[in-house]
């Protein structure tokens, strides 16, 4: 239900408009926000995947959010940025284009800079989430986390969404 | 309509009014900027609750400012809605007590008398109440019975004077590390105190016993076994609550406070006449209120004529810290203890309490030990980053959470002392910042004394010694200057003096007939323990003086 409403904002969201790239100081193309998001959320935990948790719909819904702010949103949609052009640099290829041993070498290569540690904790932050929500909010159908570790706490759960 | 009485905020401090002059047959109404949730309303929903802060306003709306004293006695400013600095702590019916932990302490009889006990400090403005620990020790046993409060009166060094031999519901079921707990304390030759919690044990008061949700600090109470203001009190009078009611402004005459304006949902203004106006906001905003109400017999602020009101804000001295128990360490026997989920931990220390430092006698305070909040998200978290602080991820990063998760659990403690009351922390308006109904926001001075450092320092090295004498690995503390915003008082202050204090010892006002406050706001100075106890006891003893009042 939230899901089908969130997916409408898609259009106007942030996510939805492509982020412009420049390579050797010309522009060189643009991405697509989500996609590049969304990947980069796998590679970084593949287990949201085995766990079949729904991040791409998770951050649609989450961005949403009243309480994230637009600095924030500026924050994750630059991260794309630098996310394709480092990619660009390394391997000539946007970052959903590369090999995955080529995309770990870019992570790993953002990581180092100053603004890039903050932006894969925070993918990593939305993943988890993700991995932990309740099954009301529909991105994690089968309670992905509190099987896999165990976790039997946190009763009663949410009837309704409150998020 | 005329009522008997009006109170603004239904949290701990306006509530007992409440219930106790509603239920003589006066009639009360409260204010609320809040919602209602009832116990049916909650549940454990760390994104909406935890993450995005549901019961708390969004900053981007509601703000304060702070200002920060450095070294240099220069202020830094920061604007709470760029740096996501919150002082908010429940708005809702009930106030933040629905989302307090109830780790419950009274206050020590030197507690009232720090200026005759200690002696003064330098820099600090420590005073005596006007009022005595005897003078409120009825109203304590009253919150007892009550609220609830549970526990196990055991007799150590700085037990207070209790009128009654035994808490009137016993203490909450206890995770099997306690005794690993109790026997460390007993070898460094510690008193390990069981803590008392504003919890029942079992259905009692027409409200349910606890379930061990493991999920109550922060949280709602689904069985209503917390004792908020709103599940002990509200809901047991037929005082009147109006909620989404935003007061921001009373206004007087000379002598009296003669109405109350507030904002509804729909930003439609209102205005409520009563006899007696009680203000209960929480300790920041209640002095927002009164700084913001002026008028020309009050041209600084309601019941501000002697410049008072906003001035000594205290919060809880001290800091938190933590070990990990590891399953590499343990017997079986002692992982399963250690896993299992719901039930608490509750154990304090408050051997120091007063301790000697260089022949000094020094106020110490109190230790209370518990188990890192069950929250998934903050505990993954914590498996980000490697021992050299940097971000890891993939195959490494899931093997480290299964691990930490799984196979691992941290035991805190928190650092109650003093948060010595001082001319640079205090309440005051930011005139050109506004809220969304467009009322000027407070400004927050912040300040701690160093002997509150100290002091918290001294504590939290003897929590040391019990986790390490536990076993604990990874032990760590961080003892500052950070204030928490949930344990807040002072900003107007009761005492004898008008020139030294907003309130009376009836906490009425010095400067009007008819406004009292009955929040954290009244307290001079703080004592060594969390604060709410205090509050609510104190509220039932001003609805006693009023209840006389109205009936005179
Ligand atoms: C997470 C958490 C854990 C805690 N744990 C403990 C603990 O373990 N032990 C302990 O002793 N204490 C604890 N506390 C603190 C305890 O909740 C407070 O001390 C207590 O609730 C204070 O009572 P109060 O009446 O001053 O404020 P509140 O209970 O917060 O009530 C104030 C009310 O006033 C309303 N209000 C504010 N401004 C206005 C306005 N202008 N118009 C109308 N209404 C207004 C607010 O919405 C709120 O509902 C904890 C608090 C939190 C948040
Ligand atoms: S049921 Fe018990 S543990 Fe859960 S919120 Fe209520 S009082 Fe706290």
């Amino acid at each position: 239900m939230i899901l089908n409403t969130r997916r409408n904002f898609f259009k106007k969201s942030f996510l939805g408009g492509a982020v412009l790239l420049f390579y050797n100081s010309s522009l060189y193309g643009a991405a697509e926000p989500l996609k590049t998001l969304t990947l980069a959320q796998v590679d970084l935990f593949p287990k949201v995947k085995e766990l079949h948790v729904d991040t791409a719909s998770y951050l649609l819904l989450i961005l949403d959010h009243s309480r994230i702010t637009a600095s924030h949103k500026e924050f994750l949609r630059n991260g794309v940025q630098w996310l394709h052009e480092e990619s660009l640099k390394l391997h000539g290829k946007l970052y959903y284009n590369l090999l995955e041993h080529e995309r770990q070498e870019v992570l790993q290569e953002i990581s180092e800079y100053g603004c890039g540690e903050p932006w894969i904790d925070a993918l990593l932050t939305y993943s988890m989430e993700a991995l932990c929500s309740d099954v009301v909010y529909g991105v994690n159908k089968k309670d992905a986390a509190q099987k896999w570790l165990g976790f039997c706490a946190g009763f009663p759960h949410p009837k309704r969404a409150y998020l | 309509m005329m009522y008997d009485v009006c109170i603004i905020g239904s949290g701990a401090g306006g509530s007992p009014v409440a219930y106790e002059l509603s239920r003589a047959g006066f009639s009360v109404v409260v204010l609320e900027k809040g919602k209602e949730y009832k116990e049916e309303d909650f549940n454990k929903d760390e994104l909406a609750v935890s993450r995005r802060e549901l019961f708390t306003p969004d900053l981007k709306d509601e703000q304060h400012v702070i200002y920060e004293l450095n070294e240099r006695k220069e202020h830094r400013r920061y604007l709470g809605s760029e740096h996501q600095w919150s002082f908010w702590n429940g708005s809702m019916v009930g106030g933040s007590s629905n989302l307090m932990s109830g780790y419950f302490h009274r206050m020590k009889p030197n507690d009232f008398k720090l200026l005759s006990a200690y002696g003064e400090i330098e820099g600090a403005n420590v005073v005596d109440w006007p009022l005595s620990y005897e003078e409120l020790e009825p109203y304590y046993e009253k919150v007892e019975r009550i609220v609830g409060v549970s526990g196990e009166v055991v007799s150590h060094s700085f037990l207070e004077p209790r009128s009654t031999s035994h808490f009137p519901y016993a203490k909450l079921e206890e995770n099997g590390v306690t005794k690993w707990f109790d026997s460390a304390c007993k070898s460094l030759n510690f008193e390990s105190i069981p803590t008392p919690r504003a919890i029942i044990p079992h259905a009692a008061l027409k409200r349910n016993g606890c379930s061990y949700s493991n999920f109550c600090g922060s949280y709602g109470c689904a069985t209503g076994a917390k004792g908020s203001a709103r599940a002990a009190l509200l809901q047991k009078c037929d005082a009147r609550v109006i909620t989404e009611a935003f007061v921001y402004k009373l206004e007087s005459d000379a002598t009296k406070v003669t109405k109350a304006h507030y904002y509804d949902s729909d930003m439609k203004t209102h205005e409520i006449s009563a006899k007696i106006f009680v203000l209960a906001a929480q300790a920041i905003e209640s002095s927002r209120l009164l700084l913001n109400s002026k008028n020309r017999f009050f041209p600084y602020g309601l019941a501000n004529n002697n410049n008072q009101v906003g001035k000594n804000l205290i919060f809880s001295g001290g800091g938190a810290g933590e070990g990990r128990f590891r399953f590499e360490t343990l017997t079986n026997e002692q992982q399963k203890e250690l896993m299992e989920v719901g039930l608490f931990f509750n154990r304090s220390l408050q051997q120091w309490y007063e301790y000697k430092k260089s022949d000094k006698k020094i106020k110490g305070g109190t230790i209370d030990f518990l188990f890192e909040h069950q929250n998934l998200i903050p505990r993954i978290k914590r498996a980000f980053y490697d021992e050299r602080e940097k971000i890891i991820w993939g195959k490494a990063l899931e093997q480290k959470i299964y691990k930490e998760l799984t196979t691992s659990r941290v035991l805190n403690f928190e650092v109650f002392n003093d948060w010595l009351p001082t001319d640079e922390c205090f309440v005051g308006i930011e005139e050109e910042i506004k809220d969304k109904y467009g009322i000027p926001v407070g400004a927050i001075y912040l300040y701690s004394h160093p002997i509150d450092r100290e002091v918290g320092n001294d504590l939290a090295k003897k929590a040391v010694q019990v986790l390490e004498e536990m076993g604990a690995s990874e032990i760590s503390y961080s003892i500052s200057s950070a204030p928490p915003p949930n344990i807040v008082a002072g900003g107007c202050r009761f005492g004898e003096n008008p020139q030294t204090s907003v309130l009376d010892k009836n906490c009425k006002a010095h400067e009007l007939e008819n406004l009292y406050v009955t929040d954290a706001s009244f307290m001079p100075t703080g004592g060594s323990v969390p604060y709410t106890w205090t509050v609510y006891a104190n509220s039932f003893r001003v609805a006693d003086i009023l209840r006389k009042r109205l009936e005179s």
